[in-house]
């Protein structure tokens, strides 16, 4: 694999900072990887449409990350954190309406047809912008792409683009689809969504619903002598508790995305022939965040958010519900994104008194029953680590006399309770840390513009100041002055709480140690395998 | 025949109405709950916005008013055509047709083990009512209908899959395994009996009391006293007389349960992960996929209502007092 | 019929069972006052290792036995009223289609059948799902998927009660036939209904601990199922968490069937002799 190390910048230092050093470290040497073999891998959801061109979201990477390449994908030791997929080179100008990419030559589909720059310009202009969840914001101005030659692709921008977001949003959001087979349908209806057709290492075989999704070699393939694995058959195993089992009567060789329950993991790492590997997460944080919602009277008095955020024992959530395998969140923006992180925010240490105080000032004594007031609470129900901490905030508030009444609701009656109907007072929401703050960060901050979209601000919260940083940092183009804002955005969030950050994790693979290359890069689960291996 | 020909005409045309309340029932259920498809779609795509969220809507059909909705399903399944399931994007009969047989396997394999030992355990507690294996068999059997299917699911999946190591943990065969005939019936009887075992055992009760009951009262008709009068022996008159007449409400009993049987499937599925209707369900419950739910119920209610109609036959040939009157509808 | 009832050991040790469980219930806020659901200690503390602590911790530190007595209240509380639930909506349709016959039971006994021919347990899944997990909704959806016992139960009984003579002697001095229904018919079909009510009881408890295992139950109080389904991650490292709640639901679900039995046996009018 051509690699081009201009400055080292790794990842690994607040990686490691982050994450309990619990990972087994793979062995030391190096081994020939064992041509062929079948993996056998837990899958815990089965996508409607698993084009991820049109749904970029880690359950469908997941699967269709080996089939279907993006132009960059995530690195620890490449420049900015990249490593090139189907394009090998990319530059963006100085005033940010354009970027250019370098396509990689001697790439097919999986039925034949050459890859050229005409795909990615209609990947680009008919899919990523109108269609994607993430693309359309990032690729909101794109207006024309140029293709000068089958191997260029010359982005176009009607407004400055910092090519910082570009370069950061690659890996999630540049799917490349094959025009062929896209052109003039009816793209989020195409048969090809399901039956998949890419260039990557693997091709989509067959698909069992409800038992079992199975890719097997692409003998064309670009990377040289690879992939290695002969197949890879996904298990369906909604059931979280199966996971572990399976593992140890050695069904699956390997569980990503903490499908072994995390309370499990101290067990079966003393498994023989298992190990539980912390590593290949970086590039996708996941945020606990308490969404709060400022149209209940009591909400809109800072006093009180602040003494929320003192109530809760954020290194009891870490240790307790996350076992370790998680960190303490000190704002908005993941310790694991050094690029945008700014350390110097106010914090609200762990302080029932205090809390106390502030409820008092702020004009809610207790009653006789020792309740202030009574608020809704809804765990978002995604993981068991939401609802636990829904758990576990609803006694942190009764410390403080704030009687929390849990809602649970499944995914669809949540989604209505907090994002459209906003029938709620304290919600528990899992956002991701994307790789630049203005692709799903932001969104959790600024005025809302549009009702009943999930992960977004629907909680009421306005602050005009706050949405001017956030805007002029869409359209900074230089990218000390963009990071500048971001640092100025965090201080306002911290000093303000719209919301509260709690903690922050990545997931947790469970594999035989007959696996070879796992997790050698920040979105490992969501990226080709075309190196993984398997002894024979 | 001609009277069962009858029967079986009659049930039939009044199980119409029946489906019907059955889907009218289901569909404003459905119409209660707070988030619909798309909002469960956008949830597990992680987000979107609010342009994404009208289009998805309209492209599903969801714009329209229910009371539009709710007749252009009925005029729909008239035609035997139940739809696109909105959360797995396919057809719902295929859907359905698809995980039905798992489910049949699983619920009829665990009826036919519980049907036979539990009658023949009644048989051995029925024929000397009263004595210790008696007592012994009516409260053992009593404690494990007592005991709570999925806790005795996951009990069994600990001592039997993971400590022993005897037996796959979970699914219904080993996946893309190749095998076909007699090893892949091996290979799916080898998965099956956990789940399948688990059921029998709690339902296993049921048809041992209903045995046990059942002999006990034929115990003092006439016939039997008659029987032992002329000095028959008692091994006898167990197996001539008493079992075979008691056999009839265990016939009942397997109508009746078929319903709750559909219903335990849900949770015993989703212990051991196996494909079949209750997981899918539950899926489509969680999912809002109102016409996938109501394609399962609705497949749920003719199951059931065509179990109970050859129980009705195989009870009257059974039993013929049971005249063109039939048991209480 | 309590000397009969107590000639049976089944019934009376049923009896005990459910008497120690209804004190346990009642008494559950004297022996713990506070939420069950607080964090009193670290998490994961193993069943007879602290004597604070007698049965352990659960994930987040909650006291398992606390959890336990609580749980009690829950399963009984929820066992009971859906049952009461069940048996008067039941009682009600079977009492009024039996009395008022043509139509009206036409309609009424399609219904009852469409509730049994639809699966119980799918029913209150779907339920308790779109209405949202609280504990009346939970006891509402139980009580759906039981009342057409019930229901059929007292309608035989009003047919068979219908032609009897109070019934005519009632018509004659010109009682309204709701009146006859209600203050005649209905308490004389109750005693047959009451003998199912055990195994509706014990139907309730277990079908309550199923929801809450699929994690449908009423997030802010503990039961039994929630323990289980709590438990069940961390089955094979400390399995006590399922196991115990489990039990708990065996013997009561036990106690429930056993004191059902010897009430049918003390109430049914023919004793058999052997």
């Amino acid at each position: 694999m051509t690699k081009f190390l201009v400055s080292r910048r790794t990842l690994l230092g607040a990686t490691a900072a982050l994450l309990a050093s619990t990972a087994l470290p793979r062995a030391a040497f190096a081994q020939d990887a064992v041509k062929g073999g079948r993996l056998i891998v837990a899958a815990d959801s089965e996508p409607r449409n698993l084009n991820p061109a049109i749904v970029a979201s880690n359950g469908v990477f997941f699967i269709a990350s080996k089939v279907i390449e993006p132009l960059a994908e995530a690195s620890f030791d490449g420049e900015n954190g990249l490593a090139p997929r189907l394009a090998t080179a990319w530059t963006g100008s100085e005033d940010g309406l354009s970027a250019t990419f370098t396509l990689r030559e001697g790439v097919t589909w999986h039925d034949g047809k050459p890859f050229t720059s005409e795909d990615v310009a209609f990947s680009a202009l008919n899919v990523w912008k109108p269609l994607q969840n993430l693309g359309r914001l990032v690729f909101a101005n794109l207006e024309a792409v140029d293709t000068p030659d089958p191997l260029t692709a010359i982005f176009r921008f009607s407004k400055p683009t910092p090519f910082q977001l570009i370069r950061n949003a690659l890996p999630a959001t540049t799917s490349v689809l094959p025009k062929h087979l896209y052109e003039g349908t009816d793209i989020p209806e195409n048969p090809a969504n399901a039956q998949l057709v890419g260039t990557g290492p693997f091709k989509f075989t067959e698909y069992k619903p409800g038992e079992y999704y199975l890719l097997s070699r692409n003998e064309t393939y670009w990377g040289e002598s690879e992939p290695n694995l002969d197949e890879i058959l996904y298990r369906v195993l909604p059931d979280r508790a199966a996971a572990a089992g399976a593992l140890e009567a050695e069904e699956i060789h390997l569980a990503a995305f903490s499908a072994v329950p995390l309370a499990d993991l101290a067990r079966i790492g003393e498994v023989e022939g298992i190990e539980v590997i912390s590593k290949g997460y970086e590039g996708l944080t996941y945020q606990l965040v308490v969404e709060i919602n400022h149209r209940t009277e009591q909400l809109a008095n800072l006093k009180v958010r602040q003494a929320i955020a003192h109530a809760i024992d954020k290194q009891f959530v870490v240790d307790t519900i996350f076992l370790g395998y998680a960190t303490a969140a000190t704002g908005i923006v993941p310790q694991n994104a050094p690029e945008f992180y700014n350390p110097e925010t106010p914090q609200y240490a762990f302080d029932v008194d205090k809390a106390n105080a502030l409820l008092d000032e702020a004009g809610y004594p207790r009653a006789a029953d020792g309740n202030r007031f009574t608020l809704r609470l809804l765990p978002a129900p995604y993981f068991n680590e939401t609802r636990q901490f829904g758990d576990y905030l609803r006694q942190a508030l009764a410390e403080i006399g704030i009687d929390a009444q849990i809602a649970n609701n499944d995914s669809a009656a949540h989604q209505q309770a907090v994002y459209t109907d906003h029938a709620f007072d304290l919600a528990i929401a899992p956002p991701v840390f994307r790789g630049d703050p203005a692709i799903s960060t932001t969104i959790l901050l600024r005025t809302a513009t549009a009702e009943g979209v999930p992960f977004s601000n629907q909680g009421g919260y306005s602050n005009t100041a706050l949405d001017t940083l956030i805007d002029d940092a869409l359209i900074a183009v230089d990218e000390e002055e963009r990071t500048a804002l971001y640092n100025e955005v965090q201080v306002v969030a911290a000093e303000d709480l719209p919301l509260i950050n709690v903690a922050e994790w990545g997931f947790i693979t469970v594999a035989r140690t007959s696996v070879h290359n796992v997790s050698n890069n920040p979105r490992w689960a969501v990226s080709n395998w075309s190196d993984t291996w398997i002894d024979g | 025949m001609h009277r069962a020909g009858k029967l079986v005409l009659r049930r039939l045309v009044g199980s119409i109405p029946v489906l019907l309340i059955v889907l009218v029932g289901t569909f404003f259920l459905l119409e209660l709950a707070s988030g619909d498809a798309v909002d469960a779609y956008l949830v597990s795509t992680g987000g979107g916005d609010a342009a994404l969220v009208e289009t998805l809507r309209a492209n599903w059909g969801l714009d329209q008013s229910p009371i539009t909705r709710l007749g252009l399903y009925l005029w729909n399944v008239l035609h035997l055509d139940f739809g696109y399931s909105v959360l797995l994007n396919r057809p719902i009969l295929t859907v359905v047709l698809e995980r039905l047989p798992n489910t049949l396997l699983l619920m009829g394999s665990a009826v036919a083990l519980s049907f036979g030992i539990g009658s023949l355990l009644g048989i051995a507690a029925g024929s000397r009512p009263g004595s210790a294996r008696d007592r012994l068999l009516s409260i053992g059997s009593l404690a494990l209908y007592a005991v709570p299917s999925f806790w005795l699911g996951l009990v069994l999946v600990v001592v039997f899959s993971v400590q022993l190591r005897w037996l796959p943990l979970s699914g219904i065969e080993t996946l893309a395994s190749g095998k076909a005939g007699l090893d892949r019936a091996l290979d799916i009887i080898r998965h099956l009996v956990l789940p399948v075992g688990a059921l029998a055992l709690i339902y296993l009760a049921l048809y041992l009391r209903l045995m046990r009951a059942g002999m006990v009262e034929v115990w003092r008709q006439d016939f039997v006293l008659a029987a032992r009068a002329k000095g028959l022996s008692r091994r006898r008159i167990v197996w001539r007389h008493v079992a075979r007449n008691a056999l009839l409400p265990l016939v009942t009993m397997l109508g009746l349960q078929s319903a709750t049987m559909l219903g335990g499937s849900v949770v015993i599925e989703s212990v051991f992960s196996i494909p079949g209707l209750g997981r899918l369900a539950q899926e489509a419950v969680s999912g809002r996929d109102t016409p996938l739910l109501m394609g399962i119920i609705v497949i749920s209610a003719v199951l059931v209502i065509l179990t109970n109609l050859i129980v009705d036959v195989v009870y009257a040939f059974l039993d013929p007092r049971v005249g063109a009157s039939e048991a209480s509808a | 019929m309590m000397a009969r009832f107590a000639k049976s050991p089944e019934g009376l040790f049923g009896a005990a069972v459910l008497a120690v469980l209804i004190v346990i219930a009642l008494g559950a806020p004297l022996f713990f006052p506070r939420d069950p659901l607080s964090i009193v200690g670290p998490a994961l503390t193993a069943p007879f290792t602290d004597w604070a602590l007698p049965l352990g911790t659960d994930r987040l530190g909650r006291n398992v036995l606390a959890g336990l007595v609580h749980g009690a209240r829950a399963s009984l509380l929820v066992g009971f009223a859906a049952t009461i639930a069940a048996i008067i909506i039941g009682a009600s349709v079977g009492t009024i289609a039996g009395f008022a016959g043509g139509l009206v039971d036409e309609i009424l006994m399609r219904i009852v059948d469409a509730f049994q021919t639809v699966p119980g347990f799918l029913l209150a899944l779907a339920f308790v799902s779109v209405i949202g997990a609280s504990l009346p909704v939970v006891v509402l959806a139980i009580a759906l998927g039981a009342w057409t016992g019930p229901a059929r139960l007292a309608r035989a009984e009003v047919l068979s009660l219908r032609e009897r003579d109070y019934v005519a002697a009632a018509r004659v001095i010109g009682m309204h036939p709701a009146e006859i229904a209600f203050r005649e018919i209905l308490p004389n079909a109750l005693a047959p209904v009451l003998a199912l009510s055990a195994v509706i009881v014990a139907g309730a408890i277990l079908t309550e601990a199923a929801l809450s295992f699929l994690g449908l139950g009423d997030p802010n109080i503990v039961t039994w199922g929630s323990m289980i389904a709590e438990g069940r991650a961390v089955l094979r490292s400390s399995p006590f968490l399922s196991i115990i709640p489990g039990l708990a639901l065996v013997i009561t679900v036990l106690g429930v069937y056993l004191f059902g039995e010897g009430l049918a046996e003390a109430l049914s009018r023919r004793r058999v002799r052997l």
